[in-house]
């Protein structure tokens, strides 16, 4: 069986599967000073409903770090980086501890300047006597040469609890992102790891003991050994289940749009062919960008508690937020009211929606009717609007290749995605605002727990190969290795795939089969000295997507009849 | 993070997988190392610089600057018309406001194509510059323009075809032409005869360095702009005057070429030549985009830069010094008195011969310009080439009066009766169409 927890904002969500279907679902209270207790206690619910017996897969997604983050609860961490030519290095300065070191990495990885480790040491005997305990290495253009961040961990002391070196962390070059994800990785690690060791010690004394991941942003897992060392993967992962979670209730294969409409916003999220697009970079932490993968989603300022105004005469939809609907006993109408009106949502006192609608009629003279229909019809074209820029977005994402700017397929969202408190009543109206066809998964409450459930993993990593130095490596897997003058990219591909296969499945334990890795980028080009062709520079992008764990596919699967 | 100063739009087409032959320095590496260095700088999250993808141009966009034969889309590949929509992409984002400057980072480049196209030179095979200003002139009725091209190379195509513009002032700033290809480029080349004084050549002796490019700018240059007032600034920004460019001899440093690029201030930069992919392309690039952006860039510096190493003799000094004040007093005194300039009844006449050094074909051409006291007057090239015999191309440009646009609608159907001519290219841009005829 396999088990998903979400603690999300709110609730925390938990559900419990076996391969025919869910055996027990929870939620519970999110205690946000105690996200551990909210864990247990969602777990305890599951369990009071059927024994612990035999779960497998225990897959976590927590706002853990993202709060940490949000609250400023974060370690002191002394940062190291190492720049060479380029932007002022002093312009990626975060948190209090930064200290560039002279040396440095070209384009190709060449060593143009070598590193000043007295400085470095200097700088760390500093950083020591202020207390400081946990370390970020970064070194521009590291993922093309990790030399200079390992010389730094190297000359770290005992006194170092944790180092974040950069090349581990991506392939992806993005030195100011680097820094950033690198500090924020160090900043959460005692607090996700007490956490880790807190969780473990919870499941055995419940006498389980199952292969615990946690959710990633990009809607894939990680096992918790290497969340450990990469603990800022795991921030923002509450978008991600949700998403996976329609995925595996529904079975997709098209381009479509995926609305989650709450009570202050509407979140748009982006399939492509079934698959949840995702970008490289995207997260930004209070400001800071960072190389954290996640899903493309974007919120729209439009949600159920949205107010309903006069502006100069003209009804307002948002962006205000005035407190709850009319029918709730709030001061102000909202969407809700609206939609109270317009159709049968029955969400609480329908006569108080009614009377909102009737007094804005009245001021500008028209049918309380008419008043809800306007508002439903304004929410819906400001949802279809930013979906739609959100869209383009994806679609003119740059392309580098005659063929690929000439081939290039756009999404085209064939249907919506709708789940959310109104999402039955604004489906016929979003759908003719789209002119596209609604489908609303049954069981969409608890998407989010399913998704984390049943994710699988993903990984993504880059090798890359200079046949004219005769060396091949793949940074984030360590690995570094000589090559032949005549190393081909057919060469590379395979190597790619059996060093990530022997990553996932030795170092890790998982069960990755061989198909489940997916080539997306590759490319061969000559290099030419003078006249004369010296070499091949090779690189090959390989990923495995986000999924719903193979064996599981089915168990989830709902009606999702288009409305 | 810094902010950007100016809004800065970078149209970033690298054609990995074009070249004109596989060790051709015009080949798919030739931006891989400039792509890696921009990613890693992370320029792209600057706030205020944003990346876009190019479109494609239509060949109506090519056809109404080139006489193409023996027709336009044989003269191209896909990745000449993506190239060039870079360019126009970068143009639209500028005359729309949604950006303060663009770059168009883009391959394959264009400076070396003429007014009429038999194939390849100089790399290139239609001037995505040209195309550029033109669709800009057609869809924003924008006038005046200035062009200021710093490649290495003399920009003997955009000189071509802006030869008889008075509202294109184009400024080359290269090597000497005695010393490099085409060969041409002299201070003497001033413009046709409506056009005097709008076609302006620096020519520099070899081992120029930073000082030198910056004494012509300074003392040439930004007083010509000051004085032209154009309502754009473009600059062609060829990076192979860079010292450790393959193919040339000068001494231009990425700071130079930022520096340069920051006292300019062009509105658009369009990517020209530049074949040291890994030691200057990264820099020189990342150099320009941060002094567009109004960033800092003090730190951008090659490995192996030596400002001692590379800096330019007295002599050069002395050299480059004559030139400038030659060039920026032929701009403000034009001699056009000393210029006499051979007439077929009311038509000014020159005869050209152009080499396709990429293409390997020769081409000679008659070019007529009528001279009409009211407008510019319309152009007719009449041109073989060893590729394709009798052909002639016949523009009513921007401004003709109606006598000129009779006359050029007289000269076009004319021809097409004559049956002198294989194919005959008509551009009036007037009535903002473009006609062909052909005999096979």
């Amino acid at each position: 069986m396999i088990l998903g927890v979400d603690v999300g904002g709110t609730h925390t969500d938990a559900v419990l599967l076996d391969h025919s279907g869910v055996v027990a679902s929870a939620k519970v209270e999110t205690l946000h000073e105690d996200l551990l207790s909210s864990v247990r206690n969602a777990l305890e619910a599951i369990f009071s409903k059927t024994s612990p017996a035999q779960v497998e897969h225990f897959n976590l997604s927590t706002t853990l770090c993202t709060n940490a983050i949000i609250q400023n609860e974060l370690e002191e961490v002394g940062v190291l980086v190492t720049a060479g030519p380029g932007m002022d290095p002093s312009y990626f300065k975060i948190g209090d501890n930064y200290q560039v070191v002279p040396g440095g990495l070209d384009h190709r990885g060449t060593e143009i300047k070598s590193l000043d480790l007295d400085f470095a040491r200097q700088c760390l005997e500093d950083y020591y006597k202020r207390g400081i305990r946990v370390f970020s290495l970064v070194g521009k253009f590291s993922p093309r040469n990790p030399e200079h961040e390992k010389q730094l961990a190297e000359i770290l002391q005992d006194k170092c609890e944790f180092c974040t070196q950069g090349h581990a962390l991506s392939s992806q070059l993005n030195f100011p992102r680097r820094i950033a994800t690198a500090y924020y990785n160090s900043a959460v690690w005692p607090i996700f790891n007490n956490f880790a060791n807190s969780v473990t010690d919870s499941l055995s004394e419940k006498g389980l003991n199952p292969n615990l991941n946690i959710l990633k942003a990009d809607g894939g897992t990680m096992p918790l050994s290497q969340a450990r060392g990469m603990p800022v993967e795991s921030i923002f992962s509450g978008p991600a289940a949700s998403i996976m979670g329609i995925k595996a209730l529904c079975d997709m294969q098209e381009d479509a749009l995926l609305l989650d409409i709450g009570g202050t916003t509407t979140d748009v999220a982006v399939f492509a062919d079934g698959d949840p697009v995702i970008e490289a970079e995207s997260v930004e932490l209070k400001q800071y960008p960072t190389l954290v993968r996640a899903m493309k989603t974007n919120s729209v300022g439009v949600g159920g508690d949205t107010a309903v105004t006069l502006e100069n005469g003209d009804l307002q939809i948002g962006p205000k937020r005035l407190g709850c609907c009319l029918a709730q006993g709030g001061a102000a109408p909202t969407l809700v009211d609206a939609l109270n009106c317009v159709q049968e949502l029955n969400h609480g006192d329908t006569r108080a929606s009614q009377k909102g609608m009737q007094d804005l009629g009245d001021q500008i003279g028209i049918s309380s009717e008419e008043v809800a229909e306007r508002v439903v019809l304004d929410a819906c074209k400001q949802i279809r609007e930013q979906a739609l820029q959100m869209l383009e977005e994806v679609n003119e994402k740059p392309v580098y290749t005659v063929h690929e700017f000439l081939e290039y397929k756009k999404v085209a969202p064939k249907k919506i995605y709708l789940m959310g408190g109104p999402a039955k009543v604004l489906a016929p109206y979003l759908s003719r605002e789209f002119d596209l066809l609604p489908v609303i998964p049954d069981n969409y409450s608890v998407a989010n727990a399913l998704g984390a459930a049943m994710a699988r993993s993903t990984y993504e990593v880059e090798l890359l190969a200079d046949t004219e130095k005769h060396n091949m490596s793949i940074a984030v897997l360590g690995v570094q290795e000589n090559i032949s003058g005549r190393y081909s990219l057919e060469q590379a591909k395979e190597d790619v795939r059996s060093h990530l296969l022997n990553y996932l499945n030795r170092t890790l334990q998982l069960c990755v089969s061989p198909d489940e890795i997916e080539f997306v980028e590759e490319s061969a080009m000559n290099m030419v000295k003078g006249m004369y062709t010296v070499g091949q520079d090779i690189r090959v992008k390989s990923q495995i997507k986000p999924g719903i764990i193979p064996e599981y596919a089915e168990a989830a699967r709902c009606v999702c009849k288009e409305q | 993070m810094q902010r950007a100063i100016n809004n800065l739009g970078v149209v970033f087409f690298p054609a990995f997988d074009w070249a004109i032959t596989p060790t051709h320095p015009e080949r798919q590496e030739r931006l891989l190392y400039t792509m890696d260095q921009l990613k890693e700088e992370g320029v792209f999250d600057v706030p205020g610089i944003t990346e876009h993808k190019p479109q494609v141009a239509d060949l109506e966009d090519i056809r109404r600057v080139h006489f193409c034969f023996p027709d336009t889309a044989s003269n191209l590949t896909n990745s000449h018309l993506i190239s060039a929509g870079g360019a126009i992409k970068s143009g639209d984002l500028y005359q729309k406001g949604l950006e303060d400057k663009s770059f168009a980072l883009v391959r394959p480049p264009g400076h070396h194509a003429m007014k009429s196209v038999h194939g390849g030179r100089g790399f290139c095979n239609v001037n995505i510059e040209a195309i550029m200003v033109e669709y800009l002139r057609e869809h924003y009725g924008v006038g005046k323009v200035a062009i200021v091209d710093t490649d290495c190379h003399h920009g003997d195509g955009t000189q071509n075809i802006y030869w008889h513009d008075p509202e294109t002032l184009y400024i080359s700033v290269h090597q000497d032409g005695r010393t490099l290809f085409p060969g041409s480029g002299f201070p003497g080349e001033l413009g046709g005869p409506k056009a005097q004084g709008k076609n302006l050549n620096l020519p520099l002796p070899p081992e120029t360095s930073d000082e030198g490019f910056l004494h012509v700018l300074n003392e040439v240059i930004m007083p010509v702009l000051e004085d032209f007032q154009p309502e754009m600034v473009i600059n062609s920004a060829g990076q192979d005057n860079h010292f450790s460019d393959p193919l040339t001899n000068m001494n231009f440093s990425a700071q130079g070429y930022a520096q340069l690029n920051k006292v300019l201030n062009p509105d658009i930069a369009v990517l020209e030549g530049g074949y040291s992919i890994q030691g200057a392309l990264p820099y020189v690039n990342l150099g320009i985009v941060l002094a567009m952006a109004g960033l800092d860039f003090d730190y951008v510096r090659e490995p192996d830069f030596d400002p001692e190493a590379i800096r330019q003799s007295s002599k050069v000094t002395d050299h480059v010094k004559r030139i400038s004040e030659m060039v920026r007093n032929h701009y403000f005194n034009p001699p056009d008195a000393q210029i006499r300039r051979d007439k077929k009844d009311n038509y000014f006449v020159r005869n050209q011969e152009i080499f396709y050094d990429t293409g390997f074909i020769t081409e000679r051409q008659k070019e007529y310009l009528l001279d009409c006291e009211h407008c510019r007057g319309i152009l007719v090239i009449d041109s073989n080439s060893s590729k394709n015999k009798s052909c002639l191309g016949i523009e009513v440009p921007r401004g003709a009066c109606e006598k000129c646009q009779e006359e050029g609608n007289r000269v076009f159907e004319e021809s097409k009766v004559s049956g002198r001519y294989s194919n005959i290219q008509f551009i009036n841009r007037i009535e903002g169409f473009v006609s062909r005829h052909s005999n096979t």
